[in-house]
């Protein structure tokens, strides 16, 4: 039989905690999203829109569908189902927002990136483009942590 | 062979066998998860579809279905209620902005009253910022009031705020109102009849310096939508109509 030989350190309890917040808040953060941008179809394909990267039949399938794929991968990791592959779906998900944001700001476009609803051209003095930035990365490191460590309290893995 | 060399190969089959069988669970689990992800966000399209390409729901028909004439002029808003009426609300909002449509949904009956006691006026600036749709009931806006069923049309459209407005809904919606729009309304939709005043209204307001919808105006103070409510909105409305 292999046992766990190594003392139950202080660290293996704090992990899985660690785990249990992480996901708790990428879940909390993409539900509101999703919700918010799901409210208001029009609004939703407007804001893709105004990142001028893709043809106009994608933009409003992305603007009808993404809001559905934030709800779905929140929900997935609000119950703790399959975390490690959600968190990895979650990640590619922030690093094409982390890109499209990046790509808007390297044009000099001026846009509301449009991450909790509303969304559209705004005059140049209010774009957010770095902190839009630092908060996606923000949620990246959840999710990146989330990759290494799966294993959380309160989830259906375990 | 030792019978306890047996029993230890014995057991490395099981838990071999065990580890398998949880590698099959959990692959059927992965499965069933991404199967309900494209489902939910199939459904989430097939969903927002409906919700933006279906017809217009019955119109609310509050407010005097009295068909009123009202001029469309470049630059000038759309006056709905008695153009004598003591008070002056101008409002700008876009028909597809989502909090227009809840202001409407919360103000809209203060709103009505207003206009159907002749206290208050209602100057629409319809502005187009979000989308084609957005212009396209900005302008059907403009070519319902010239043909005197604006104030119905005005709730029809943030009452059915979510739907794409292509002309076939612009004029469904007008057809919910009165049952023959007339031939003059559908070419004034379908021909963008009123786009020149559309722009210009946009003009207006950027003139004005409006950049939220919705913003408005008692007799050209701004009033802060953030903290008003319905009753102090009547109350106002009152006041301002008594000092007259």
């Amino acid at each position: 039989m292999i046992t766990e030989t190594a003392p139950r350190s202080r660290l293996q309890s704090v992990v899985p905690r660690v785990s249990t917040v992480a996901r708790l808040v990428l879940a909390a953060v993409f539900i509101a999203a999703g919700t918010l941008k799901a409210i208001d179809p029009s609004g939703s394909v407007a804001a893709v829109r105004a990142y001028e990267l893709v043809p106009a039949g994608l933009e409003t399938l992305i603007g009808w569908g993404l809001p559905f794929l934030e709800i779905g991968l929140g929900l997935l990791l609000a119950l703790g189902l399959q975390t490690r592959a959600v968190a990895i779906a979650s990640a590619v998900l922030l690093l094409t927002l982390i890109a499209a944001v990046v790509s808007v700001a390297a044009r000099g476009l001026s846009i509301d990136c449009g991450c909790f609803g509303g969304g559209g051209p705004v005059p140049p003095s209010e774009t957010n483009y770095a902190s839009e930035i630092v908060r996606d990365l923000g949620l990246l490191l959840l999710a990146g942590w989330l990759i290494w460590q799966p294993r959380s309290r309160f989830s259906l893995d375990s | 062979m030792t019978s306890s060399a047996r029993r230890a190969r014995e057991q490395a089959r099981q838990r071999a066998a065990a580890a398998a069988k949880r590698q099959r669970q959990r692959r059927i689990v992965l499965l069933v998860v991404v199967i309900s992800l494209v489902v939910l966000i199939g459904g989430g399209i097939a969903f927002q579809a409906w919700r933006t390409l279906r017809a217009p729901s019955a119109a609310p028909t509050t407010g005097s279905p009295s068909l009123t004439p009202v001029a469309v002029t470049e630059g000038k808003p759309i006056v709905l209620g008695t153009a004598e009426a003591p008070v002056k609300l101008s409002l700008y909002e876009d028909f597809h902005c989502p909090h227009c449509a809840e202001f409407e949904e919360e103000y809209g009956p203060v709103l009505s009253d207003a206009q159907d006691s002749g206290k208050a006026a209602l100057e629409v600036y319809p502005m187009s910022f979000i989308d084609a749709g957005s212009a396209a009931a900005a302008n059907a806006m403009a070519c319902a009031a010239e043909a005197g069923f604006g104030s119905q049309y005005y709730q029809g459209l943030f009452a059915n705020h979510t739907l794409q407005w292509n002309d076939d809904q612009l004029i469904e919606l007008a057809k919910q109102i009165t049952p023959v729009p007339g031939e003059a309304f559908e070419t004034c939709v379908t021909s963008r009849g009123h786009a020149g005043w559309v722009d210009s209204i946009n003009a207006a307001a950027d003139a004005k310096g409006i950049n939220s919808t919705p913003t408005m105006f008692l007799d050209g103070t701004r009033l802060d939508l953030a903290s008003l409510t319905p009753e102090a909105l009547q109350t106002k409305i009152e006041e301002a109509a008594t000092t007259r």
